[in-house]
């Protein structure tokens, strides 16, 4: 026993060289391994939808690959994950609308896609997207940057049993500046949008930089928007509490967080955007555009852009738009073939009535200068309205 | 080269457990206390080190989220405690064969996940829910559901830190032989007598292991708080998630880390100070 088990120097000496080696040859031999791997590999970073088995299975028993989503719920903490080294992992990144042409694209995070073999799906999609579509586009003009697929308004959602759509329409963010409605409304956990409304309801554009004035006003509206919650949680909780009657309205929300409790048998909650607002023109909410873009992998699946063009198909949209989670109207709705797979039930339940109007009245989702110093007071406001 | 030579047979053979111990548990903990020196919002681990996002914490109001996270920690201990030694005692003592059925009770809710059974508890306790949504209909009782409240969350700590007071606890009790109880009996001792001069003192290892392990575990705990509480208060954990995700300012979540670490560490070192563990396990 003692024999067999003896570790000689010698011995000890090779195992530990061979592993070495094995480190060592890491740097040139893996790359090589890696590369071949790749071909039936494909990472994708994405919020949640198209990490569901209904959109990936079939890719994945039609490619043979090994294909794995990881879903986030923010952007800042994607993109963060490529600055932070990961582009070396992920093959595909879905984020909203700004980052892909002011942020990643800019770092050099993302690269672009073949212009030729994407640009004519614009020409399939809704109006608003016909290329050359802006958030798809870097700032020259020049090279595509993503594809556009889901989108939706997105400012707040009230139970319209409670507090009618026409009077949410005309009161806007003004329901936040009602002493009345201290405790009747929520405040869904997204707080890089909570930001943006919390401008809305300071009576500001978000999407700009702020002077000292407009950081004033936000100290106070955070403090005091955060005290007369009655809750702060995440979509299943805000749709449960207005439907339970915990709370009449919150926000941030729209069609991606009313949807679910709407397709569910509650058209009671409804995503609304205020008819005017102080964003730019006067428009009164804001929207979001998903952009899926490939990663500037240096071993890049080949796989990438086969599943952008994957789920460009009009069964796929339909899958995409309604994937596990919550429900979305996608681009190419703008594509008869891929509308008429939505029965009235989904379009009724991503509020197919009103969303041409809504986006209509909704300012893009932009990046904000001054994020990083607004989304610390408000972190402090909210932990200051635990503290009485 | 002549230092490994040296080494005997065992330190060789452990040497790829250290490395792996190294690897995967001090290194990890190495960078959250080397990023915590970073400057503020960055991802590298190379910048020129500084204490200003200590400075930032001291400045701030984080006091509260500490404050928070130690107090519902304390009184989720405290509560604990009093439902568990009874409920121990009599799994011990008294419940005979029903015992182990009560413990399969208390044990089986873990195989679930904490998140599921919290939003269990939001269906049940919501308006209109099971519980007020039955005494409505059944009683024509209106009353005002606890949920998102401080209440909501002490319930939720509670119950999900249960087993972790009430096993050791068990044990503690279980420790105590029958015939030094039998033996203050003989003696004349009163039951309360042999409560406090024999039954607690010797189940002190079981109870101070329950109460370390509930406070470590309830301090870290933001779950109850997210999903029960509605985020009516931030426990120091979310301002930790917050800073990791939306802020993305990695080093002042990384000193947010580290201060908790210290705080907890001073805490039960001084809670070991006072009971010595060894001394119980009559180690010495």
């Amino acid at each position: 026993m003692a024999n067999s088990s003896k570790v000689s120097r010698r011995n000890f000496m090779q195992q530990s060289a061979l592993w070495a080696a094995a480190f060592a040859g890491g740097g040139s031999l893996l790359p090589g391994v890696a590369s071949a791997a790749r071909e039936k590999e494909l990472n994708i970073l994405c919020w949640e939808g198209y990490n569901s088995a209904q959109v990936l299975d079939p890719f994945r028993s039609s490619t043979g690959a090994t294909v794995k989503a990881e879903s986030l719920t923010n952007d800042p903490t994607m993109i963060n994950r490529l600055r932070a080294g990961e582009t070396n992992v992920w093959d595909l990144i879905n984020v909203n609308n700004p980052w892909a042409r002011k942020v990643m694209a800019p770092e050099k995070l993302i690269q672009p896609l073949d212009k030729a073999r994407f640009e004519p799906f614009f020409d399939k999609m809704m109006p608003a997207f016909k290329a050359p579509y802006k958030w798809a586009m870097d700032d020259a003009g020049a090279n595509l940057l993503g594809m556009a697929q889901r989108f939706g308004p997105y400012s707040f959602v009230v139970n319209t049993d409670k507090v009618s759509r026409a009077t949410a329409e005309d009161q806007g963010w003004n329901l936040w500046n009602d002493p009345a409605n201290d405790k009747k409304y929520g405040i869904l956990e997204s707080d890089d949008w909570n930001v943006f409304c919390i401008c809305c309801i300071a009576g500001f554009d978000p999407f700009k930089v702020h002077n000292d004035e407009e950081v004033a006003k936000f100290t106070e509206t955070a403090k005091r928007v955060f005290k007369g919650a009655k809750l702060v949680g995440d979509i299943a909780t805000m749709n449960q509490s207005m439907i339970a009657g915990e709370i009449d309205f919150h926000l941030t929300g729209g069609t991606y967080s009313a949807s679910p409790a709407r397709a569910d048998g509650h058209p009671e909650i409804r995503g609304v955007t205020p008819k005017s607002g102080p964003m730019e023109g006067g428009k009164g909410g804001i929207s979001w555009i998903e952009i899926t873009s490939q990663v500037n992998n240096p071993q890049l699946s080949p796989l990438a852009s086969d599943f952008l063009e994957y789920v460009q198909s009009p069964e796929m949209s339909h899958k995409v738009a309604f994937a596990e989670g919550t429900f979305n109207p996608v681009a190419q709705m703008g594509n008869p073939e891929c509308f008429k797979l939505f029965t009235k039930e989904e379009l009724d339940a991503i509020q197919w009535d009103s969303l041409e109007e809504e986006m209509a009245r909704s300012a893009e989702y932009d990046i904000v200068p001054d994020y990083d110093k607004l989304l610390d007071i408000m972190t402090a406001a909210k932990r200051e309205a635990s503290g009485g | 080269m002549r230092r490994l030579v040296q080494l005997g047979q065992g330190e060789k053979s452990a040497i790829p457990l250290l490395l792996f111990l190294l690897i995967g548990f001090a290194a990890p903990l190495l960078a959250v206390i080397w990023f915590s020196f970073m400057p503020a919002r960055t991802f590298s681990l190379f910048a020129a080190p500084s204490l200003a996002n200590y400075a930032t914490i001291f400045e701030s109001t984080s006091y509260i989220s500490f404050l928070w996270s130690l107090g519902l920690a304390a009184v989720t201990v405290i509560l604990l405690a009093l439902i568990c030694y009874p409920v121990a005692y009599g799994i011990v003592r008294v419940f005979g064969k029903w015992a182990m059925l009560l413990t399969l009770l208390f044990t089986i809710p873990l195989f679930v996940s904490e998140n599921i059974r919290l939003y269990g508890w939001i269906l049940f306790l919501i308006k209109n829910g099971v519980l007020l949504g039955s005494l409505k209909s059944i009683f024509g009782l209106e009353l005002e559901s606890i949920l998102f409240t401080r209440t909501a969350i002490l319930l939720g700590m509670v119950y999900v830190y249960l087993p972790f007071m009430l096993f050791p606890m068990t044990l503690g009790i279980s420790m105590v032989p029958s015939e030094t109880r039998d033996a203050a009996f003989d003696l004349g001792a009163s039951r309360w007598q042999v409560f406090r001069e024999i039954e607690l003192p010797l189940s002190m290892p079981g109870i101070v292991i329950g109460f370390l392990l509930t406070f470590v575990l309830a301090v870290g705990a933001i779950a109850e708080a997210k999903v029960m509480g509605g985020q009516r208060i931030i426990p120091i954990t979310h301002d930790i998630e917050i800073a990791f995700t939306y802020a993305q300012n990695w080093p002042l979540g990384a000193a947010l880390a580290v201060l908790l670490m210290l705080v907890v560490g001073v805490l039960v070192l001084l809670a070991l100070r006072r009971f010595d563990l060894d001394r119980f396990l009559g180690r010495r």
